[in-house]
């Protein structure tokens, strides 16, 4: 008799990866409907047209821009970089979840990320197009953009290597290509899928040539395997180098306020915050219309929510050594910035700063409310609100009193500067809707490996 | 011996586990071109098939190599050589600055080797391909496996592998048209 | 798994474990003496080197307990296997707060902001210690401070180890929900703590300088020697039963591939605060780079980039490399010593314009490493080498060849 008490854990209670229940076939079929046969809602028209709405406006924004030059945004001297520079931190830093989740949880051998690892690649996807639209048109003349790389040219110029700026150039192309790489070669078994369910000729030839006639033989799988393996291995430092070099952006520089040695895992750490923030943002609503409950269950909803608040507690730390250092070294600039931010113009922005980020997500210690999917998305609401508001510190709180008084100056954000932004959630939005309608949104050929029947037995 | 207008003979199979087995049972029987599909990847069964160098890693190695030194190389020559210009008092051979950009161009020649050298060595893509005429295998990418003996196999014979395979005791068995 | 399986298997270490404490304390006792003597002959030498190998065990011992605290709230094989290694070397905070006594022996030999201010001749340095000495780095404040440091880690210890030796008897009742709720704050408290102790010990040596990251790259080191001293002892204990029928390749290969993180960690932070100062330029801080790089110390920093990184990473990317614990320990070792060579790197060159090693650099390290071993492995032997009634340890308790 074993004389053990049969322990209650933690462990047992947790809830499962995917329900019980499944085959390989009813995961196939309940996923690949979602595409294939389930008859688009007038919700989806809705959200896509409204979201579509909000691109065109940005489009027209830039448009402005284009014609009448930056002077239309707030941005003045001595804040050049406002409401460009906050959005692109800001997005950018939101894709990162998408590639943490893929890649580093795949060298984990974290399982229960195969069902949401689709859909937050998509994330990122889109979240670096958004992102990459503001330093292009921060440039000034958004046609000449391409100067940024190194071209062979009739000026007989070359970038200048000693500049982060240019390192964020090689950055985040490399960072948009890797991604975009990884997804479609995560897509392609699934895209033979659809080809052999799809019953609509137009859409077996279109899924026929993106699958580049995959047929799942045992020797491309194993090269696949490790092809996928192998590019989870450098997404994994990838995506930290690039919210490393964003942060360079601003640590390689002399301003006080930016120029600290805290900033690359600070900057790592807010970026997969915000982006595990927005992951949940996201899934709650969709595992809700498309009725996942069953693949994207309350373990990834509490899963996810650890991730938050474990990076929430790194930028915690962030503040507070930042702020101990700002005054332990006796640095008068250092401690200006300090109390700028504290007693300053914006220091309501601070102060929210600190709320959004530090205090309310603390809710999150809190079992209870790490499977409630309203208050994970209140919380997440509440963060990006914050995470966003930490690059308006970041950047405009720094710049805008300059070390001597008679520069000093103030940042008006314009309406185009909010047309844009909003926009290019509305540009975000709308490529997700896109992406549920046309793409299975969760990895049905890793859902199958999860299966117990997908165990080999002896 | 192949025969005219046969690609090979195919058996279709339930679970993994009864095609890794199906697998190890064909390779004991002598045949060696054999290839098994499924609609996801499963542990051994591209050994159990006789597959056994994967040339991935090689590839990768080498495609971050070129991309590291290319990246290092160009940064050089810019900065040092071509457009040699002082900012900030630094030296022209600045390379704590240089290596960001390096680190960067290793991981995309790397992985833009990764996925490129993945489809090259598989030979995609490939829009045809004779086991797609074998209607039944449309359920390849869904829930059931399959094991091929190829014709260009030296054991291969219409009668003995046929029946062969059917001692596997698959769930059908098809000819598959070249 | 049956009661009878883990009767059966005697879970103590092996009584060599026993023999090598008390050669170990043996040699940490005569050097203990030589130090001793040295101590009062060159007491500034002797100091130096006090505080640096007092740091480098102090690393093992936290970072231990910081490796532990993450396996609570991770789970896993690789955690369990080394998870009385590693609570081991925690529990010998007790020998280390009174190791830390000595240091308050040397503080104005140490720290310039402990003597006299109007001994110091740099006028800026001396303005700026008055700004800051008078409030925070006091001998007042800097021994208030200790005492919380350690009453935290003591207090995390205590709680860690307690609810750890329930789990050796069978009436045990499931503690993994209890270890969990205490490790993520637990984190959370060395995290900070460590920056603070950092910061006070280590970084203040140099009043006006300061970097952001430095309690991360301590705390790092900490960790990563730390995976590499449970290499080390995991491997003498392969030797024998029961460590040589429990530990399988996957579990080596997870500590290969944690060692590989750590070290990468490590550059990373060490890199970003390089380029981060380099570029910046500004004279309150690239002086600190410009005493490591200079004198001689430009050959440490540089030899640091190839062998606590480069070569190591090159090794770990190997599989069969990381899977084999008899060739994983021998670059844990030289990475255990790296560590040593790295903290020599952050406080020698404060003393010391020109590269230069001591009689007390070689001999202080063995009398310290010597006590705290001999402690270490009288606490390995005392409890089994894995907590058969956890529920989580069935795992590791199936044999190898099954």
């Amino acid at each position: 008799m074993d004389e053990r008490t049969e322990p209650v854990t933690a462990e047992r209670e947790r809830a499962p990866v995917i329900e019980p229940g499944y085959t390989f076939g009813s995961v196939t079929d309940k996923i690949s409907s979602i595409v294939l046969t389930r008859p688009t809602s007038n919700g989806w028209f809705f959200g896509f047209g409204l979201a579509f709405l909000l691109t065109m406006m940005m489009l027209y924004a830039i448009g402005y821009l284009c014609v009448r030059g930056t002077g239309i945004w707030g941005v003045t001297i001595p804040i050049g970089w406002g409401f460009a520079i906050v959005n692109f931190v800001w997005w950018i830093g939101i894709g990162h979840a998408g590639t943490l989740i893929s890649a580093i949880l795949l060298l984990l051998r974290q399982s229960w990320r195969n069902s949401i690892n689709r859909f937050a690649e998509a994330m990122t996807l889109f979240a670096v197009a958004s992102a990459g639209i503001f330093p292009l048109i921060h440039v000034g003349r958004p046609w000449l953009a391409y100067w940024l790389f190194p071209y062979p040219n009739t000026m007989k110029v070359w970038p200048q290597f000693r500049s982060p700026l240019i390192w964020d150039v090689f950055a985040v192309s490399t960072y948009a290509t890797i991604s975009l790489l990884f997804w479609f070669i995560g897509l392609i078994p699934d895209l033979a899928t659809l080809r052999d369910r799809s019953t609509n000729h137009a859409s077996r030839i279109i899924y026929g040539i993106l699958a580049m006639g995959w047929r799942g033989s045992a020797r491309h799988w194993h090269r696949y395997e490790t092809a996928y393996l192998l590019l989870a291995g450098l997404a994994t430092p990838l995506v930290l180098s690039v919210h490393t070099v964003v942060s360079f952006d601003f640590a390689i520089g002399i301003v006080p306020g930016w120029h600290t040695t805290i900033f690359p895992p600070y900057f790592v750490a807010g970026a997969i915050y915000s982006g595990f923030a927005m992951v949940l943002m996201l899934s709650i609503p969709i595992r809700k219309i498309f009725q996942l409950e069953d693949f994207i269950t309350e373990r990834h909803l509490q899963n996810s929510a650890k991730v938050m608040l474990a990076t929430g507690l790194i930028v915690a730390y962030g503040y507070i050594i930042e702020g101990f250092m700002g005054w332990y070294s006796g640095n008068r600039y250092d401690g200006f910035t300090l109390w700028n931010r504290l007693h300053g113009p914006y220091a309501f922005f601070y102060y929210m700063l600190l709320i959004c980020n530090i205090v309310i997500p603390q809710v999150l210690w809190i079992p209870r409310l790490r499977s409630s999917p309203i208050w994970l998305f209140l919380v997440s609401g509440v963060v990006l609100v914050g995470m966003w508001l930490e690059r308006f510190i970041i950047v405009v709180v720094s710049l805008h009193r300059d070390f001597l008084t008679s520069s000093w100056g103030m940042y008006y954000p314009t309406r185009w500067d909010w047309m844009t932004y909003i926009g290019t959630i509305g540009m975000f939005l709308a490529a997700m809707f896109l992406f549920v309608r046309v793409l299975p949104m969760i990895s049905i050929f890793e859902m199958r490996t999860l299966l117990p029947e997908a165990e080999v037995k002896e | 011996m192949r025969r005219a207008g046969t690609y090979g003979f195919m058996a279709e199979f339930d679970s993994p586990t009864s095609l890794v087995a199906a697998a190890h049972r064909v390779q004991q029987a002598g045949y060696r071109k054999v290839d098994a599909y499924s609609p996801f990847p499963i542990e051994g069964l591209a050994e159990a098939v006789g597959f056994h160098r994967d040339e991935m890693p090689l590839v990768v190695l080498i495609g971050g190599l070129i991309g590291g030194i290319t990246g290092y190389a160009m940064q050089y020559w810019m900065s040092v050589i071509s457009y040699p210009i002082n900012v900030g008092g630094k030296p022209y051979h600045s390379w704590p600055a240089f290596i960001i950009v390096t680190f960067e161009m290793t991981i995309l020649f790397a992985g833009i080797s990764a996925v490129l050298g993945m489809l090259a060595l598989n030979g995609l893509p490939m829009p045809y391909h004779p086991v797609f005429n074998v209607p039944r295998f449309a359920f390849a990418t869904k829930d059931r496996f399959f094991l091929i003996v190829f014709s260009s196999d030296p054991k291969y014979s219409s009668i003995e592998t046929r029946r062969f395979l059917e001692s596997l005791s698959p769930r059908s068995i098809a000819e598959v048209p070249d | 798994m049956s009661p009878a399986r883990v009767d059966n298997l005697d879970l103590m270490a092996p009584p060599i474990i026993r023999t090598i404490g008390r050669r170990s304390l043996v040699v940490g006792l005569i050097f203990a003496a030589l130090s001793l003597i040295g101590a009062f002959i060159r007491p500034d030498q002797f100091f130096r080197a006090y505080l640096l190998s007092f740091m480098a065990w102090l690393g093992v011992c936290l970072g231990s307990m910081a490796i532990l605290m993450l396996r609570h709230l991770t789970k896993g094989g690789w955690g369990m296997i080394i998870r009385r290694i590693l609570g081991a070397a925690m529990r010998t905070l007790p020998l280390l707060a009174l190791l830390f006594i000595p240091i308050f022996l040397g503080l104005p030999k140490l720290y310039i902001w402990a003597r006299p201010l109007d001994s110091i001749s740099d006028q800026h340095l001396r303005e700026h210690l008055q700004q800051v000495t008078q409030s925070y780095l006091s001998v007042s404040g800097f021994a208030i401070r200790a005492v919380i440091y350690f009453v935290i880690w003591g207090g995390l210890i205590f709680f860690l180890t307690r609810w750890s030796s329930e789990q050796d008897h069978p009436s045990a009742r499931d503690n993994s929900t209890r270890f969990k709720a205490l490790s993520g704050p637990g984190l959370v408290l060395y995290g900070f703590t460590i920056s603070f102790a950092a910061i006070d010990w280590v970084m203040s040596i140099d009043p006006s300088w300061i970097s952001t990251i430095y309690g991360l790259s301590f705390l790092i080191g900490e960790v990563l020697s730390a995976l590499c001293f449970a290499v080390v002892v995991e491997r003498i204990l392969f030797r024998y039963k029961p460590m040589s029928e429990l530990l399988k390749p996957d579990y080596v290969h997870d500590h290969g591939k944690l060692m590989l993180a750590f070290i990468m960690v490590w550059a990373y932070f060490a890199f970003s605060q390089w380029l981060i100062i380099w570029a910046g330029n500004l004279p309150d801080e690239i002086t600190w780079y410009m005493r490591r790089l200079n004198g001689g110390w430009g050959y440490v920093g540089l030899f640091l980039v190839l062998f606590h990184f480069a070569v190591p990473f090159v090794f770990l990317l190997s599989r069969p490399f990381k899977r084999d614990v008899t060739r994983l320990v021998w670059l844990a070792i030289w990475i255990m010593l790296m560590r040593y060579l790295d903290l020599y790197w952050m406080i020698e060159p404060n003393f010391s314009q020109k590269l230069s090693v001591t009689w007390a650099d070689v001999v202080v390290p063995f009398a310290v490493g010597g006590l705290w071993l001999g402690y270490f492995f009288h606490n390995l032997a005392s409890k089994p080498l894995v907590p058969a009634y956890d529920v989580s340890a069935n795992e590791v308790l199936e044999p190898v060849h099954d």
